[in-house]
C-alpha cells in the first residue's frame, strides 16, 4: 500500500515536488518553532539592556511617574530629582532610535494593567516627519505581538505582511540572537546600568555649536500625527496628567521646527502643557552640558529636570 | 519589486504556477505580463522609455536583416543612438551639464543649459545593453531578426534579469522563449536552491555588511584608517554577495522555470590576477564589453600601445557605465591601469617569483596571488563605494596615516557580517577546491540536503537583514 503510493508519487513530478516541498517546510517548521521558543524564552528571561527595559516597562512597572521618548527621554530626566521633589514613583519608558509608534504601543500596553499619574512626553524635532526607517524600528515591538494584542495594530503598521512574517517563531527575534545571549551570561555585567531606566550620559561636549538655518517643511507623516492625538486623548480619558516637552538640542535654530509646531498645536486643542526647550538660550549658551549635540549629560539633565519638574509644580 | 520582499515570492509562485498551467502558445504573453508588472512596480512611467527602445530595436533587426550594403549599417548606427541616446539624457545628461557648468566657472562664466529633474529608470543600463547585442548581433549575423513582437519584447523585458541581468544575448535567449519547458523536478529544485543561496548573500551577509559600510562611508570624516580599512573590507564582501545574489535569485527564478540565463559570478575573490578577476566577476558585462567593445577597437590584434589603449578605454566605458560620477570613471581607470601594469611586469613577476623561491612554493605562492588580487580589487572598490572624489581622496589618506580603536556601537555590528563572511567563505573554498568531496547541499541523502536548506532558512530568519534596502547594482 505504501509502496504503491510512494511509486505514484515518485512517478508525477508535481506529486513528488509537493511531496518534498512539504517535508522540507515540515524541517522548516520544526526548527523554527524549536529554535523560536527558546529565543522567547531567554529573551524574556533578560535582566538588563534594551529589551529588558520595554518588558518592563509593558508589563511591571507600576510607577507614578513615566517618561516617554526616543533616546533623547532616556538621556535627560532624572530619576533622584523627580522622585525627591514629587515624593512619587519614577520609570523611564523611552528607547533609543523610537518615534511616536513606539511610545503610544508603550501607553497601550501600561494603560492595561493601570494608570500612572504623570506622564511626560519627550518629542524630537521631525518626530512626525515621513520616512520608512520608523517604521522599521516597529521592529523592537515583535516579540510582543502574541502577549499583547493592545499593540497589534501598531505593530501591522511595519507591514501589510507582518502578520504572516509572524507565523515564524523565530522572525520576532530576528537580530536578537546576540543580545539575548549577553543578556543571560555574565557578559551581561559588562553592560552599562540604567537607574529605572534612565541613562546617564558622562562626557562634555567640547565642539562649538551648530547653526541649523534651513527651515525645510518636510513631508509629514499623517499616521504619526493621529498617533500622537491618540496618544493625548489616551491620557486624558485616563486621567493622566501630560506634559509634552521638547529638551534642549546644542544646535541654534532659527525657526521652529514643523514637527514641534504641529506637536505644540495639537497640544493646545486638548489643553495639555507643552514646553519646547528646543532653541532654550540657557543650554545653547553652555556646551559643558552636553554629551553631544542632541543630547545632554548627567549635569545637563540635572537642570533640566529641575525645569521639568517646576513646571509640574507650578503647573504654568 | 525587489526579490527580497514578500510582495517577490507571492508574484513568483503566482507567475510560475501559472507558467506551468497555461499552453506554450500563450506563455510568452504571460511572461511578458508579468515582466511589464514586475517593472512598473517600481516607476510605472518608465515603461515608456523601455517601449521606446523596443519598438526601435524591433524595427532596426528586422531592417538590417532584409537590407544589404550601408544601410544595414545605417540601421545599426540608427538603433544603437537611439539606445545611447535614451542613457545619455536619462543618466549622463546632468552629470555632464554638472562638469561644464565647474568647466565654466573656472572661467567665471555661467552655464546656460538647464539641468533636468529626472530620476535615473531602474536597471536601464543593464536593458539597454541587452537591447544593443541584440541590434549587433543581428547586424552580424549570428541571429536572425526576431518577427514576433512579443518574443522581443520579452526577450528586453524577461522579469527575473531586467532589472540588473545577466545582460543576456540573443542567441542564448531569444530561441529559449519558443521552446516548451516541462515542469521538471530536478530543475525546478536546482533553481530554488539558487533562488535560496542568493537570498541568504543578499539578506544575511551583504544587507549586515551594508549597516557597518552606510554607517562609516556616510561619515568619512568620523572614523580613522583601522575602521575604513575594515569598512572597505566589508564592501568587497557586501558588493559582491549583493550583486551575485540577485543574480543567483534571477538565474534560479528563470531555471524554476526551464530558461537558462548565463552565470554572472565564478568565485572571483579567488582570481590570481585582475584579469582573471575580470573573467569572473560580472561575466554576462565583461564579455559584453569585450564582444561589442574591445574587439571592435581591435582588441589585442594591433600594436602593443593601441592594445594598451583598447584595454585601458574599455575599463574607462565600463567605470562610466557603473554610473555618472567621477568615482566610477576612476575605478574603472584604476582596473585598466592594473591589467596593462600586469601585463608589462608579467615577465619581471615570474622573476621575481624565481629569485624569492616563491615558485617553488606553489601553494603559498598562490595564497598570495589571491591576497594580492583582492587588496587591490579592494582598493578600488573605494572610488566605487565612496559618495564623492574628496571622499574617496581622504579614505585612501586616512587609512595609510590614521589609527585608532574600531568603531562598533554594538558587538553585534561586527560579529554578525564576520559570521557571514565566513559562511561565505566555507562554501565557496568548498566549491572552488573541493568541489568533488563531501557536500551538505548536494548530499547523496535527502534528509541532509533538506536540513542544509532549513537551517539556511532558520539563518536568513535569525540573522537576515529584512529592513534592508534595494540591490546596489539597480541604480546602474
Amino acid at each position: 500500500m505504501l509502496d504503491t503510493i510512494i511509486y505514484n508519487i515518485k512517478k508525477n513530478p508535481y506529486r513528488l515536488f509537493l511531496a518534498k516541498f512539504i517535508i522540507f517546510l515540515s524541517i522548516v517548521f520544526i526548527i523554527d518553532f524549536t529554535i523560536g521558543s527558546l529565543l522567547n524564552y531567554f529573551y524574556f528571561k533578560q535582566k538588563s539592556g534594551y529589551e529588558y527595559r520595554t518588558t518592563y516597562s509593558l508589563e511591571k512597572t507600576q510607577a507614578d511617574v513615566l517618561i516617554f521618548g526616543s533616546s533623547r527621554a532616556n538621556h535627560h530626566y532624572r530619576p533622584d530629582i523627580f522622585e525627591d521633589r514629587l515624593n512619587m514613583t519614577y520609570y523611564n519608558v523611552g528607547r533609543d532610535g523610537n518615534f511616536i509608534f513606539y511610545h503610544y504601543a508603550m501607553l497601550k500596553g501600561i494603560l492595561e494593567r493601570y494608570a500612572p499619574k504623570i506622564i511626560v512626553l519627550d518629542l524630537v524635532k521631525e518626530e512626525f516627519r515621513k520616512n520608512s526607517n520608523s517604521y522599521d524600528r516597529i521592529a523592537t515591538l515583535l516579540p510582543y505581538y502574541d502577549s499583547h494584542p493592545e499593540i497589534r495594530s501598531i505593530i501591522e503598521l511595519k507591514s501589510h505582511y507582518e502578520k504572516y512574517k509572524l507565523f515564524s517563531k523565530i522572525y520576532p527575534f530576528n537580530s536578537l540572537i546576540l543580545k539575548i545571549s549577553i543578556a543571560n551570561t555574565d557578559f551581561n555585567k559588562k553592560r552599562s546600568p540604567d537607574i529605572k531606566g534612565y541613562i546617564p550620559k558622562t562626557r562634555t561636549w567640547d565642539q562649538p555649536i551648530t547653526y541649523d538655518t534651513t527651515d525645510v517643511r518636510y513631508e509629514l507623516d499623517n499616521k504619526k500625527i493621529e498617533m500622537y492625538e491618540d496618544f493625548i486623548k489616551d491620557c486624558n480619558k485616563a486621567g493622566i496628567k501630560l506634559y509634552v516637552f521638547v529638551s534642549p538640542y546644542f544646535i541654534k535654530l532659527n525657526h521652529t521646527d514643523y514637527s514641534i509646531a504641529i506637536g505644540g498645536e495639537i497640544a493646545k486643542k486638548y489643553n495639555i502643557k507643552f514646553y519646547d526647550y528646543s532653541n532654550d538660550s540657557l543650554f545653547t549658551s553652555n556646551r559643558s552640558l552636553f554629551d553631544d549635540m542632541v543630547h545632554l549629560n548627567h549635569g545637563g539633565a540635572k537642570v533640566f529636570t529641575d525645569l521639568v519638574v517646576d513646571r509640574i509644580l507650578n503647573g504654568n | 519589486m525587489l526579490f527580497n520582499s514578500i510582495e517577490f515570492v507571492f508574484f513568483f509562485i503566482l507567475v510560475t504556477v501559472a507558467y506551468f498551467i497555461l499552453p506554450q502558445r500563450f506563455r510568452w504573453f504571460l511572461l511578458l505580463a508579468a515582466s511589464c508588472y514586475f517593472y512598473m512596480a517600481f516607476v510605472p512611467i518608465y515603461i515608456l522609455i523601455l517601449g521606446f527602445t523596443i519598438v526601435i530595436d524591433y524595427f532596426a533587426g528586422i531592417l538590417i536583416e532584409n537590407e544589404q550594403g550601408n544601410r544595414r549599417k545605417l540601421y545599426l548606427v540608427m538603433s544603437l543612438i537611439a539606445n545611447i541616446g535614451v542613457l545619455a539624457v536619462f543618466k549622463y545628461y546632468n552629470f555632464l551639464n554638472q562638469n561644464l557648468t565647474a568647466l565654466l566657472g573656472s572661467f567665471s562664466a555661467n552655464n546656460p543649459i538647464p539641468f533636468l529633474k529626472i530620476l535615473l529608470p531602474i536597471g536601464l543600463s543593464f536593458h539597454t545593453f541587452q537591447a544593443m547585442s541584440y541590434t549587433i548581433e543581428v547586424y552580424r549575423g549570428n541571429q536572425k531578426a526576431e518577427r514576433h513582437f512579443g518574443i522581443y519584447s520579452l526577450y528586453v523585458m524577461f522579469y527575473p534579469q531586467l532589472v540588473a541581468g545577466p545582460i543576456e544575448r540573443p542567441q542564448n535567449l531569444l530561441h529559449q522563449f519558443r521552446e516548451k519547458f516541462d515542469f521538471d523536478y530536478g530543475r525546478v529544485v536546482e533553481g530554488l536552491k539558487l533562488i535560496l543561496w542568493g537570498l541568504f548573500k543578499k539578506i544575511v551577509i551583504a544587507d549586515r555588511l551594508a549597516i557597518y559600510v552606510n554607517a562609516v562611508f556616510n561619515n568619512v570624516d568620523h572614523h580613522n584608517g583601522t575602521t575604513l580599512i575594515l569598512a572597505t573590507f566589508f564592501f568587497a564582501f557586501q558588493i559582491y554577495c549583493d550583486f551575485s545574489g540577485y543574480s543567483e535569485i534571477a538565474i534560479g527564478a528563470a531555471r524554476v522555470m526551464g530558461f537558462n540565463l548565463m552565470t554572472n559570478f565564478n568565485r572571483p575573490y579567488f582570481s590570481r590576477n585582475i584579469s582573471e578577476f575580470w573573467k569572473r566577476w560580472h561575466i554576462s558585462l565583461s564579455t559584453w564589453f569585450k564582444d561589442y567593445l574591445y574587439i571592435s577597437l581591435g582588441g589585442s590584434k594591433v600594436s602593443i600601445p593601441r592594445w594598451y589603449f583598447n584595454l585601458f578605454f574599455v575599463f574607462l566605458v565600463s567605470g562610466l557605465w557603473h554610473g555618472a560620477n567621477w568615482t566610477f570613471i576612476i575605478w574603472g581607470a584604476i582596473n585598466g591601469f592594473y591589467l596593462i601594469f600586469a601585463i608589462i611586469t608579467q615577465s619581471l613577476r615570474s622573476n621575481f617569483d624565481k629569485i624569492t623561491g616563491l615558485s617553488r612554493l606553489p601553494k603559498l605562492n598562490y595564497a598570495i596571488q589571491i591576497l594580492l588580487t583582492f587588496m587591490l580589487t579592494s582598493f578600488a572598490w573605494i572610488f566605487f563605494r565612496a559618495n564623492n572624489l574628496p571622499d574617496a581622496v581622504l579614505i585612501i589618506k586616512k587609512i595609510f596615516t590614521q589609527r585608532g580603536p574600531l568603531f562598533f556601537e554594538a558587538p553585534s555590528m561586527l560579529i554578525f557580517p564576520f559570521l557571514g563572511i565566513l559562511m561565505l567563505l566555507v562554501v565557496e573554498i568548498k566549491k572552488e577546491y573541493y568541489n568533488h568531496k563531501f557536500s551538505l547541499f548536494n548530499n547523496d541523502k535527502w534528509i541532509v540536503r533538506h536540513l542544509s536548506y532549513a537551517i539556511l532558512v532558520i539563518l536568513i530568519l535569525l540573522m537576515g537583514v529584512f529592513d534592508g534596502g534595494q540591490f546596489i547594482y539597480f541604480q546602474f
